[in-house]
């Protein structure tokens, strides 16, 4: 019983601190959309938003390049997860380091690296002159490409870890044993290893599709104001064009997107937890 | 042992991808050249020692360090009673409890960034910089609760209750018994958090104005005027930097275990 009040009273200063400082804002900001212009409620500022072909336009371009860069965070880290969960245990954290380093790094001097390699001067383009491939230099910077790529590097460490992970705590003898049931390599990675791994999978995915869309740096630096992207475009709305409506608008689409994405990933997780 | 082959491939391919980016900002970043070209023209350690002097971004980096400091430091204040209370004593409204506390984690920052500009900063007239601090700080708790809780769930409860049977009060107990057995997750948990914070830039975008600015924000706004090495030279020391502190941390505490 007292136990009761104690924890209570220990998880107060935070929970009040949150609630005060941090929810509120937000979901002021939130209700704001729903509101028109002489405080009566209404999905106007919505339709407003999507009526306008450029906004349709950065909105499908986000999904886009999230959905891509997770599939790509798949095909690429899967086996790359298996190889790095085999890895002999005194490289293990050798190799857990190479990982997270990129984690670690500011995001902007991830992304400068692709600035370096995809401008006018950039390696790439020096690269395709002196091979004669190219006459005069490409414009690689400020392209869908570029976003997907740097996306892709800033993360695939978030799939790796959560891959690894899974991997991991994969017991040995299953592969075994369907192998030693008869199962040749794929039937075995089918039937096998890919249900085991599931759930690292949706965690993996998960993290990653929620970068993507939330991501602002990458598309700021390497998409500039042509290739917008929601929190790019978020931004232009307050800083340049003064439009707190869209803005609200916006960060309404953002929040939704996320917490969709959380929502129905906790809900893969807890019906597999039940069977 | 084909397949193993491929997947070993895909690993090198997969490091080359994620650290080969780093060698060539290394490479922009020792240049003697005026503009960013690549490769450089020479190689000098010019604009290494030029954006050391730089005032605008020792003033950020100041900046960046001390509210990454103060707000760690609050954010475990405020975060360790919270594990400790999740992982030792049964709450009514606990599930809720904790989607109030994590929800910093799922809303995308800018849109705290701009609330807390319109709300705190622009309605109440709280300075910016308390602004900021309030959007790092709720931005840190989640990651303080998760370290400290994942270590006291493995701390046997026997210990304390001991510790309270020979006659000690549950708070002397909390910091003769429990405190020194998760010392490292705390750390852990301070460089955790003070990273998150010195590399954000959604949250602090909107909470920067003239005279307070962040070392990441001060980056992007200098890249937007001029396009020389200086950044990527700041990006080579950034770097530099981590993987120095990444490897400490992952050899004596073993972070990446937390994350």
């Amino acid at each position: 019983m007292q136990k009761k009040h104690v924890g209570i009273l220990l998880v107060m200063p935070a929970l009040v601190f949150t609630l005060a400082c941090f929810l509120l804002p937000v979901l002021a900001l939130l209700l704001e959309a729903f509101q028109i212009d002489g405080g009566a409620w209404g999905l106007q500022r919505f339709v407003a938003f999507f009526g306008d072909p450029l906004n349709r336009q950065v909105f499908l371009r986000t999904l886009r390049i999230a959905v891509l860069v997770t599939l790509s965070a798949v095909l690429l880290g899967y086996p790359a997860a298996q190889a790095a969960a085999k890895v002999a245990p005194r490289y293990r954290g050798l190799m857990l380091g190479m990982m997270i380093l990129p984690l670690m790094v500011s995001p902007i001097a991830r992304t400068y690296a692709w600035i370096v390699l995809l401008g006018r001067n950039g390696a790439v383009n020096s690269a395709l002159q002196a091979l004669g491939l190219s006459d005069e230099p490409q414009r690689l910077l400020f392209s869908e490409l570029a976003v997907y790529v740097g996306l892709l590097q800033l993360l695939l460490p978030l799939m790796l870890m959560s891959l690894v992970g899974a991997l991991e705590n994969l017991p040995r003898d299953v592969t075994h044993a369907a192998a030693t049931l008869g199962a040749n390599a794929w039937q075995t990675f089918c039937k096998v290893t890919l249900p085991l791994t599931q759930e690292g999978l949706i965690v993996g995915g998960t993290l990653v599709f929620t970068g993507c869309v939330t991501a602002y740096v990458t598309p700021a630096l390497l998409g500039g104001p042509k290739v917008l992207m929601l929190e790019t475009l978020l931004y232009q709305k307050v800083s340049v064009e003064s439009d707190f409506g869209s803005a609200n608008v916006i960060a309404v689409i953002l929040v939704v997107m996320t917490l969709m994405v959380n929502a129905g990933l906790k809900r893969i997780s807890s019906s597999r937890s039940k069977v | 042992m084909k397949e193993g082959l491929f997947s070993r491939c895909m690993l090198w391919l997969v490091l080359l991808f994620l650290l080969g980016p780093f060698a060539i900002v290394f490479m922009a970043g020792f240049s003697g050249g005026e503009t960013l070209a690549f490769p450089p023209p020479s190689y000098s350690l010019r604009w290494i020692f030029e954006v050391l002097a730089a005032d605008e971004f020792r003033r950020a980096f100041l900046t960046s360090l001390q509210i990454g400091l103060v707000a760690t430091a609050v954010a475990l204040l405020l975060g360790t009673p919270v594990a400790y209370a999740l992982s030792r004593t049964r709450m009514p409204a606990m599930a809720a409890i904790k989607q109030v506390l994590t929800s910093p984690l799922i809303i995308p920052g800018m849109i705290v960034g701009l609330g807390l500009m319109r709300y705190v900063v622009l309605q109440i007239h709280a300075p910016v910089f308390a602004g900021l601090l309030i959007g790092h700080i709720a931005l840190l708790i989640p990651y303080a609760v998760r370290v400290v809780y994942a270590s006291l769930v493995n701390l046997r409860v026997d210990i304390e209750d001991a510790a309270v049977m020979l006659g000690a009060s549950r708070l002397r107990s909390f910091f003769m018994v429990v405190l020194p057995n998760i010392r490292g997750a705390v750390i852990a948990a301070f460089f955790l958090a003070f990273v998150t914070s010195f590399n954000q830039v959604p949250v602090s975008l909107f909470l920067t104005g003239p005279g307070i600015s962040t070392l990441p924000i001060e980056m992007l706004g200098h890249m937007e005027n001029t396009f020389d090495p200086s950044i990527a030279a700041l990006s080579t020391l950034l770097v530099l930097f981590t993987m120095a502190f990444v490897l400490v941390t992952e050899r004596v505490l073993g972070i990446s275990k937390y994350m």
